[in-house]
């Protein structure tokens, strides 16, 4: 399933098969607003200088995952996502309310590096707000149940939870649910 | 400054201890293309870039690492809990970290080399750093693919995956990243100075069609 709705193009919209129909013809590898390719495919300028490396610039508004097939593919971009031969399935994640706030965290930390690099996709930077929101009110609904995870929860409580079990590298970290 | 939370990145749960298993995966903590040296380098060559978008990713990036580096740390942990001293006999690809560690997370490579900043690099040059970043990234991929060769531990295999996916979209933001510097350095010779290091960009006398 992928993220649809809050103004997402529909996912078959951009196999017209023509990967160089709309370069521009100068090396500005931000111009990546007319999507050309297919989704796992980037831009690049069609007369680049010598001697530089050049990754393919992914296109603004790519398709995106779930948070928990994002969480479980290690990507939210389904163009991104290529996995060993030994592995061609994603991760199983427990079910359990730890499992559900590292999915939505996991959201954010995508597309903050996505951002990082097209600072202009404003569909991104929309859900990278609204994300953060769920993430936010996720957090403070887990750490009201199951204890603090910050050091500014820890100092909310009536007393000092802070040194309670588990910790996260403790096989017990995943027994909560 | 950093906070810690509380939690893991991804979850790790290792039912079955297996000390041979961590004997390997250690590498990923503390070897040439690990998960420290990943931080390190990264956090470490910020401070030189000169353009915003370079000291975003590194920053952001970098940070994610340290959160890689502990999650490498509780799969070691898991997979050593309990042992006796008749597992440990019974492992000798084992026995040697453990005569040094017993069960303590070292920074080593599996080799048995410890950790060392000679693996990486911080040049205080944009082309040059985020070029070596690229490689990192494709070299903590193959480490992984290794892993994922050498383990087949359902539990394990599930967080080395998702680690592995990780370096793939760090190359992707780095490739990225390398465009958008350049675009902002001399057009016709990128070389012609260093705009981490040379406050003024010399005069280009060499012109190209």
């Amino acid at each position: 399933m992928l993220i649809e709705g809050n103004g997402s193009r529909p996912v078959s919209g951009t196999l017209n098969g023509t990967a160089n129909g709309t370069m521009n013809g100068t090396n500005n590898g931000s111009q990546t607003t007319q999507a050309s390719c297919p989704d796992a495919n980037g831009t690049l300028p069609c007369c680049a200088g010598l001697a530089v490396p050049y990754v393919p610039f992914q296109q603004n508004n790519p398709q995106k995952y779930s948070q928990s097939e994002a969480l479980s593919n290690g990507t939210l971009f389904p163009g991104l996502n290529l996995p060993f031969r030994l592995a061609v399935d994603g991760s199983t994640l427990p079910s359990t309310p730890l499992a559900e706030l590292q999915a939505l965290e996991f959201v954010v930390l995508e597309l903050n590096l996505y951002l990082d690099t097209h600072k202009d996709d404003t569909e991104a930077f929309r859900l990278f707000q609204q994300f953060s929101a769920m993430e936010k009110a996720a957090r403070a609904a887990y750490e009201a149940k199951y204890g603090p995870i910050t050091q500014q929860t820890a100092a909310t409580g009536d007393s000092y939870q802070w040194l309670s079990d588990p910790w996260p590298w403790n096989y017990g970290q995943n027994e909560v649910n | 400054m950093f906070h810690y939370e509380k939690k893991l990145q991804f979850p790790v749960k290792i039912t079955t201890p297996n000390p041979k298993l961590a004997a390997f995966i250690i590498s990923q903590y503390g070897g040439p293309d690990g998960e420290l040296g990943a931080s390190m380098r990264y956090l470490s060559q910020r401070y030189s870039m000169p353009f915003a978008e370079a000291k975003g990713l590194l920053t952001d990036i970098g940070t994610e690492e340290l959160g890689h580096m502990e999650m490498v740390a509780a799969i070691v942990h898991q997979l050593t809990r309990d042992l006796s001293d008749e597992e440990v006999r019974a492992n000798p690809t084992f026995a040697p970290y453990f005569v040094d560690h017993t069960t303590g997370v070292y920074p080593t490579a599996a080799s048995g080399f410890p950790w060392t900043a000679a693996s990486i690099q911080s040049t205080g040059d944009v082309i040059a750093d985020l070029t070596e970043d690229l490689a990192a990234e494709q070299k903590a991929r193959l480490t992984y693919d290794n892993i994922l060769r050498l383990s087949d531990d359902p539990d394990v295999n599930n967080v080395i995956r998702f680690l592995r996916e990780r370096e793939i979209v760090h190359f992707q933001r780095f490739g990225e990243c390398i465009r958008l510097c350049k675009e902002k350095m001399d057009a016709p010779n990128i070389y012609l100075s260093n705009p981490a290091f040379d406050k003024t960009q010399p005069a280009n006398t060499r012109s190209r069609g």
